[in-house]
């Protein structure tokens, strides 16, 4: 009646007038892409929230500090400290641990520092790689999904079309168009996914260097004093 | 160990609140843009449709007709008005032309007064003169009340033939108007029949062409006339071919697509239903 209402309608006209697999595909695909965005975005907080706890403590460290002080500081802040010093933290721990059982050999105790710094760096890493097999998945799959709600919806456009004898575009027209709109969708939800998926094992993989660099090193540093000590 | 899986935990409620936000942030963004998108695409059709609505009903088209047939009753009004400043305009001239046509009397009466006088002073003295001038000057004065009295008098007369010129005019337009409008009103019903008569003789067409599954050898444009008896419902009771193509194929196929079509689509309305309802003779072409 209105015009102006009908044409902004028009578009969840068409959704409403899908068939209901296409609806239903539709709305697969619409939690698919609202899930795949969250965790972009917590993705991308917690990813930089990593990088610039690790650039500080990168700094902190290699600023030629007290060693002892920072364990301190790290063991007392926990909940603020970044992967890297939790990972420097839970290598002193077991370090200091094994210094004081008497009767153990530099290899032993420099060995099991490493072992408890693998652990929480495993641990670590799984926390920072968490939702990312999510968004690999949409990525993948929702062009699948979208393409599948537009051939069902085709197939129904057409199979309406074979009760008619005289065909004409007008009556094809609106089927193919809402079943469009599912293989829209898929899309919608596919490309960010795969960017961000993409973009953020790139960013996991270099932290995780980082990591473990920082891991040989300070077992290197934690064998000279346990050799200068002895 | 167990405080170190916590850890992550901890951090997380807040910026994840913060990720759903921008998340349906980005959908409802893409909404309106997708909502933007296709009404622009739509909005050009749009247009069209407003246009043909605004076209088909006669009343709009009535009503226009009502102002210019009650401007001019309006305009009386001022004229009745104006009277009142008219006698201002229109008095100066007749008092011009009685003018003079007065002095010239008043010349006449003069020269005969003088004549008069003349022969007054011959006969009478100069004082009889000066009498009978002021005589003259009142028969004057006098003459010019009388003038100004008829002037008067037509005046009114002439605004009271305008009042009833007025009011008649008012009489035939209301007249008029009470007859355009039930003609209107009468024009307007049977052009809404006659509408639509048409629409839905289009749709029978179009729901019958939709039915109809043409034969591979027709060629042109043959016209096939059929005698189609409907129920009230619409639905078809018999059809009968009242005038061949020539094409028998043609013509079972059109048959054929008729009844494929039943019931048909027919107005609510009962007056346009009479065209449709005991027997309506159908009219098919393959192209049109």
């Amino acid at each position: 009646m209105n015009p102006d209402l009908s044409q902004d309608l028009s578009l969840f006209h068409l959704i409403l007038n899908a068939s209901l697999p296409v609806q239903l595909v539709m709305l697969l695909l619409l939690g698919a892409s609202l899930m795949s965005w969250w965790f972009i975005f917590i993705k991308l907080f917690s990813l930089k929230r990593a990088l610039r706890e690790t650039d500080r403590f990168e700094r902190e460290f290699w600023g030629g500090g007290d060693i002892n002080a920072m364990y301190k500081e790290v063991a007392a802040g926990r909940g603020e400290a970044g992967e890297m010093a939790r990972i420097f933290e839970a290598g002193f721990r077991e370090f200091v641990k094994l210094r004081q059982q008497p009767g153990l050999s530099l290899n032993v105790i420099v060995d099991g520092t490493r072992r408890a710094m693998r652990a929480t760096y495993q641990r670590e890493l799984d926390s920072l790689e968490s939702h990312l097999s999510f968004l690999a998945t949409v990525g993948s799959v929702s062009p699948y999904v979208g393409l599948f709600g537009t051939v069902w919806g085709i197939m129904i456009a057409f199979m309406g079309l074979s009760s008619v004898a005289q065909a004409t575009l007008a009556q094809v027209a609106p089927g193919i168009a809402e079943a469009l709109i599912a293989t829209a969708m898929g899309l919608f939800a596919a490309i960010p996914a795969v960017v961000g998926y993409n973009r953020y094992t790139h960013d996991i993989d270099r932290l995780a260097n980082r990591m473990e660099s920082f891991m040989e090193e300070f077992s290197n540093i934690l064998q000279r004093q346990a050799t200068k000590a002895s | 160990m167990n405080i170190s899986a916590d850890v992550p935990f901890v951090s997380r409620p807040g910026s994840n609140l913060i990720a759903g936000a921008l998340a349906l942030g980005v959908h409802v963004v893409f909404v309106l843009l997708l909502v933007f998108g296709v009404s622009w695409q739509t909005q050009h059709p749009a247009p069209v449709m407003v246009d043909l609505w605004e076209a088909l009903p006669p009343p709009p088209v009535a009503k226009p007709a009502r102002p210019p047939a009650s401007a001019p009753v309006k305009t009386p009004e001022p004229v009745k008005v104006k009277p009142a400043p008219r006698p201002a305009v229109d008095e100066p001239p007749p008092p011009k032309t009685p003018d003079i046509a007065l002095e010239k009397k008043k010349a006449e009466s003069e020269r005969q007064k003088k004549l008069q006088a003349m022969q007054a002073v011959e006969e009478k003295a100069r004082a009889d003169a000066a009498r009978k001038a002021q005589e003259t000057q009142l028969a004057e004065r006098k003459k010019r009340e009388l003038l100004r009295q008829m002037e008067e008098e037509d005046l009114t007369r002439r605004m009271a033939d305008e009042v009833a010129a007025s009011e008649a005019r008012q009489a035939k337009l209301a007249e008029a108007q009470a007859k355009l409008a039930e003609a209107a009103t009468a024009s307007k019903r049977q052009t809404e029949v006659a509408g639509v008569v048409g629409q839905y003789r289009d749709l029978i067409s179009a729901k019958v062409r939709g039915n109809t599954r043409l034969p591979d050898n027709l060629a042109g444009n043959p016209q096939v006339r059929c005698l189609v008896k409907l129920l009230p419902t619409g639905e078809v009771q018999s059809v009968r071919v009242t005038q061949s193509s020539g094409n028998a194929a043609y013509d079972e196929a059109v048959v054929r697509g008729i009844w494929k079509s039943s019931p048909l689509p027919l107005p609510g309305e009962r007056d346009a239903r009479a065209a449709f309802v005991p027997e309506l003779s159908f009219v098919h072409r393959p192209k049109e």
